[in-house]
């Protein structure tokens, strides 16, 4: 039988000495503390990747939205956007209409998860170039999106409130 | 023998620079650390007191009215921009033309795509001036609901573009530990804490 009385008292914990950062500005320490969760990261509209692009572009269209989700069997596979629209659909739209999501969308979209910090995701956005970060669980499963818009709206209020 | 001392002193110089880079000490020329923003100056004071021209600004898509929306679908793809800013004789704004106005037009009007962009602009094409603040972006951002920013000088030309992305990456300069970045299928990264 161990002696676990013996290893408890032996254990060090590794974060003993661990002093978290802290912030004398307050932007700063909003988005380094602050986790995605905190801003509004629905609603989002998603498409299957068998969809028609003319289809998507209609939702788009309608929804006045710039980015669709694509999600096969409850997993985040891609995302359109209106990018897509532009580089690869536009200029021949009449022969693309029918052809699948899945041709145009961005494959393996880089994403954050909804405890992850909200400058991980500003930062995931200036370096990767995407300006829209899905936020999925630990199990892959969507949770939403961090867009642009919704990082602006809480910088203007955290920076408004000081 | 004189001749190679410089050439040895240089190649030292080297050395000692690349193994004071890699290990953190100079010992031959002083190693020059460039200034980062967020030792000097915190974000908040930064949006308030910085320009817009302290933002990486990008070098607008312009085109006059009678262009075609082809052509300036063509020009904003080939410049990798999601606008172009419809400008007079004299470069001064007079529209915007987006993608998300590219994709209703694709839906209501696809023929449209021939005509002239001036027939499918917006005529409010949102501005900061050069001197604004960083803040003032933010706010412009917001109140007019707005992707892109086009930057004009005190004459009203347009000088640049800015927007949400230039706004992004200029308060992900405040947080150079935090670039994370995973791709769906990819194992996460193993300095995430807590993955």
């Amino acid at each position: 039988m161990p002696d676990r009385t013996r290893n408890l008292s032996e254990f060090q914990d590794p974060l003993e000495n661990y002093e978290p950062p802290t912030y004398d500005d307050p932007l700063e320490q909003a988005l380094a503390e602050e986790t995605v969760s905190v801003i509004q990261s629905i609603p989002f509209a998603k498409v299957t990747p068998a969809t028609p692009i003319g289809e998507a572009v209609e939702m788009l269209a309608n929804l006045h939205g710039s980015c669709l989700l694509v999600e096969d069997e409850g997993r985040l596979v891609g995302v359109f956007t209106d990018r897509d629209v532009l580089d690869k659909v536009a200029l021949g739209y009449d022969d693309a209409k029918t052809r699948t999501v899945s041709s145009v969308m961005t494959h393996d979209p880089v994403y954050v998860y909804d405890t992850d910090s909200l400058a991980a995701a500003l930062t995931v956005m200036a370096v990767s170039g995407f300006r829209y970060v899905p936020v999925v669980d630990h199990d892959g499963k969507i949770l939403g999106i961090v867009s642009p818009q919704r990082v602006t709206g809480f910088l203007r209020r955290v920076f408004d409130a000081n | 023998m004189p001749a190679l001392f410089p050439r040895w002193l240089e190649w030292f110089n080297q050395a000692t620079n690349f193994l004071g880079c890699a290990f953190g000490y100079s010992a031959g020329l002083p190693v020059v650390e460039p200034e980062r923003r967020s030792d000097t100056m915190k974000l908040y004071e930064s949006l308030a007191s910085e320009h817009v021209t302290e933002l990486a600004l990008r070098k607008p898509v312009l085109c006059t009215g009678d262009v075609t929306v082809r052509a300036a679908i063509q020009r904003m793809q080939a410049a990798k921009l999601g606008c172009a800013i419809i400008v007079d004789a004299d470069h001064r704004p007079i529209g915007i033309f987006t993608e998300s106005m590219l994709t209703q037009l694709l839906v209501n009007d696809p023929a449209a795509v021939d005509g002239p962009v001036s027939a499918r602009m917006s005529e409010q094409c949102p501005v900061v001036h050069e001197t604004n603040s960083v803040s003032r972006v933010l706010q412009a951002l917001q109140r007019e609901n707005t992707r892109f920013l086009a930057v004009v000088n005190h004459e009203g030309r347009v000088t640049g573009l800015t927007g949400q992305k230039g706004l992004m990456e200029y308060v992900a300069d405040h947080f150079p530990q935090q670039v994370l970045v995973q791709r769906v299928g990819s194992p996460p990264p193993k300095e995430r804490e807590g993955a």
